[in-house]
């Protein structure tokens, strides 16, 4: 083999085992989702064969679903919202050099870092009716008369606890990314503000802000990615009653222990294209305001 | 390159910052000083504040954890639930061994998928920041935008595809789809830094006599160990926290990951709260730990690329 030869066929044998594993693992699987939406898959009850939107007419009559599907709009809503605006926060908060801010830094990254899982066990004994620490606290600052239940009686409390779980998660994503943007701005044009007698709030709203959009733009698309894929809190602090389910968990639900494959995908389907519509359109409006800044 | 001079101000100011105590002390008028310490104890509390409680409850009594109000502090302070937990004498000793065996499984899984990943990711990367070949820019963006794709688009299909193989409840079914999961994200930090070494150090390899397999193992391998460093460690820290991929590709405990198996101790119901407190803590131990003594490479991988 001559060397050129090798040497024409080396990046094709550098990218030959990622092609592999993704085409057989990501696209495969991905395209296998979009063909069988519209089949009846029920591996208890064959046989497979084509129903056209049948699984999608299903989804949309059967009221636990619908009902996912408006809590997690208001998981999204309040995931995005919340990681974005305390990602800001911390990261304006962090933007100076102190002291030990490697050692905070590192602390709010723990939650980052942390399965979700684990979290959702101890935010859950955190929000516990008897023995939880979050009425007992409350109780002492007599902020609440009585104890609460927490989760699983009011729909909305129950949602927007179970999302404080994930955004505590994500925060730190948010927080870094915005950071890391705040960072790389220009100290001159800071400090020309300063001697043009600019207060902090105005040299946030007419320096940081505009030159942070791109890295908002990020901070939000990847808090919509994952709280529109929210499963494991749900799954700990609400288990798979309707009341807080998720259109992940119902997606769980439907394939694994109903096993209606085809409704299964169905849902994957949906959710596929609106992730991927959501996130362009984001991008697409904080990009364009970037631009436009 | 303007933009590549900006990631690498970015990269040098949060590394200064992961770097410690280094920095210049607070400085500015007291009270916006205040106000930032201010800022800087809820910032702090926010992120700590579960975390200890979990200490807080593993370390009581259960007397002592099931109480109205609430003890901020363990008193008694005993260490009984991780003595049952990790089977060190008392009772528990089903919960120990499940423990023990899962931790293990965990750390099978996702070390694995980290190797493979962080080895595929280096060839690849070096390829797409490097070489020149057909399709590259095709190929590179659809692997990238693999990164938005939701669990959901694959979760069936991977458990129809390891089922037919009859891989389910098998390492390689775990670690295969954790490597085709994270794979995206390792590229995308490896592609960020390779762009980052001046393309002479290469070169000179090159005028050696030094083939591009060489220069890259030789040269910009040891370069990039930084970069290696984040993909490694992001890749493990995912792995680890894997919950609904192994939930339906793992039967039993022979598979099973430590995320997993809380899981179902928090579902029995008849665990008391000081041990599956234990339990958690035990559980998010391995990742609290790397997170805290690599965090500037963790800061360096979720910033990669995020400056355009």
């Amino acid at each position: 083999m001559s060397a050129s030869f090798r040497r024409r066929i080396l990046p094709y044998v550098l990218i030959s085992p990622l092609v592999v594993f993704i085409g057989a693992l990501s696209f495969v699987p991905t395209a296998d989702t979009t063909v069988e939406a519209f089949f009846r898959v029920m591996p208890l009850d064959p046989p497979t064969r084509f129903t056209g939107l049948g699984n999608f007419r299903e989804l949309f009559t059967n009221p636990v679903i619908r009902t996912s599907w408006v809590n997690t709009a208001v998981y999204v809503a309040i995931g995005v919202v919340l990681s974005v605006v305390l990602g800001t926060a911390m990261a304006v908060a962090l933007q100076r050099r102190f002291r030990f801010r490697g050692v905070v830094l590192a602390i709010i990254i723990l939650p980052w870092a942390l399965p979700a899982v684990v979290e959702a066990v101890i935010w859950n004994w955190i929000y516990n009716p008897t023995f939880g620490v979050l009425n007992s606290a409350l109780h002492s600052l007599h902020a609440i008369g009585g104890y609460h239940v927490w989760l699983g009686l009011d729909r909305w409390l129950t949602i927007v606890l179970i999302e404080i779980v994930q955004v505590w998660q994500i925060t730190p994503l948010s927080a870094l990314i915005i950071l890391a943007a705040l960072q790389s701005i220009q100290p001159d044009l800071y400090e020309a503000a300063r001697v043009d007698g600019a207060g902090p709030v105005a040299t946030f709203r007419r320096i940081s802000l505009p030159l942070i959009r791109p890295a908002l733009a990020i901070a939000a698309v990847e808090a919509l990615v994952l709280s529109l894929n929210i499963f494991d809190q749900v799954y700990i602090l609400n288990g798979i009653a309707p009341l807080g389910s998720s259109v992940m968990l119902q997606t769980y639900v439907t394939t694994f222990s109903d096993l209606n494959f085809g409704g299964g995908y169905a849902l994957s389907l949906l959710v596929t294209v609106a992730t991927a519509v959501l996130s362009m359109a984001a991008l697409a409006l904080l990009y364009r305001r970037a631009e436009a800044a | 390159m303007a933009e590549a001079g900006t990631r690498e101000r970015t990269a040098r100011a949060l590394n200064q910052a992961a770097a410690g105590p280094a920095g210049r002390a607070l400085s500015g008028r007291p009270a916006r000083t205040l106000g930032r310490i201010a800022a800087i104890a809820v910032i702090l509390l926010w992120s700590l504040f579960p975390i200890y409680w979990a200490l807080n409850t593993s370390l009581s009594t259960l007397s002592g954890a099931d109480s109205t109000p609430a003890h901020y502090l363990p008193a008694p302070l005993v260490a009984t639930s991780y003595r049952q937990a990790l089977g060190l004498g008392g009772a528990g000793a089903g919960t120990s061994a499940q423990l023990w065996r899962s931790l293990l499984n965990s750390a099978i899984e996702s070390g694995a998928a980290m190797v493979l990943t962080v080895v595929i990711a280096i060839f690849a990367a070096y390829a797409f920041a490097r070489l020149r070949f057909a399709f590259k820019r095709t190929i590179f963006v659809s692997v990238l935008a693999t990164l938005m794709l939701p669990a959901y688009a694959t979760l069936i299909p991977l458990y129809r595809i390891m089922a037919s193989l009859g891989l389910v409840n098998t390492y390689i079914a775990v670690i295969l789809v954790y490597v085709s999961g994270f794979l995206p994200l390792a590229i995308w930090i490896l592609y960020n830094y390779f762009n980052t070494i001046p393309l002479e150090l290469e070169e000179a390899a090159a005028v050696d006599g030094a083939s591009p397999v060489r220069a890259l193992l030789r040269v910009v391998i040891p370069v990039a160990t930084p970069g290696i460093a984040a993909a490694a460690i992001i890749t493990f820290l995912l792995g680890w926290a894997q919950f609904l991929f192994p939930l339906i590709l793992t039967t039993d405990i022979s598979t099973q990951p430590v995320t997993v198996i809380v899981a179902a101790l928090n579902q029995q119901r008849i665990v008391p709260f000081t041990l599956l407190m234990a339990c958690g803590v035990i559980a998010a131990a391995i990742p609290a730990l790397l997170a805290l003594a690599l965090n500037r490479y963790i800061v360096q991988g979720i910033t990669a690329g995020s400056i355009k």
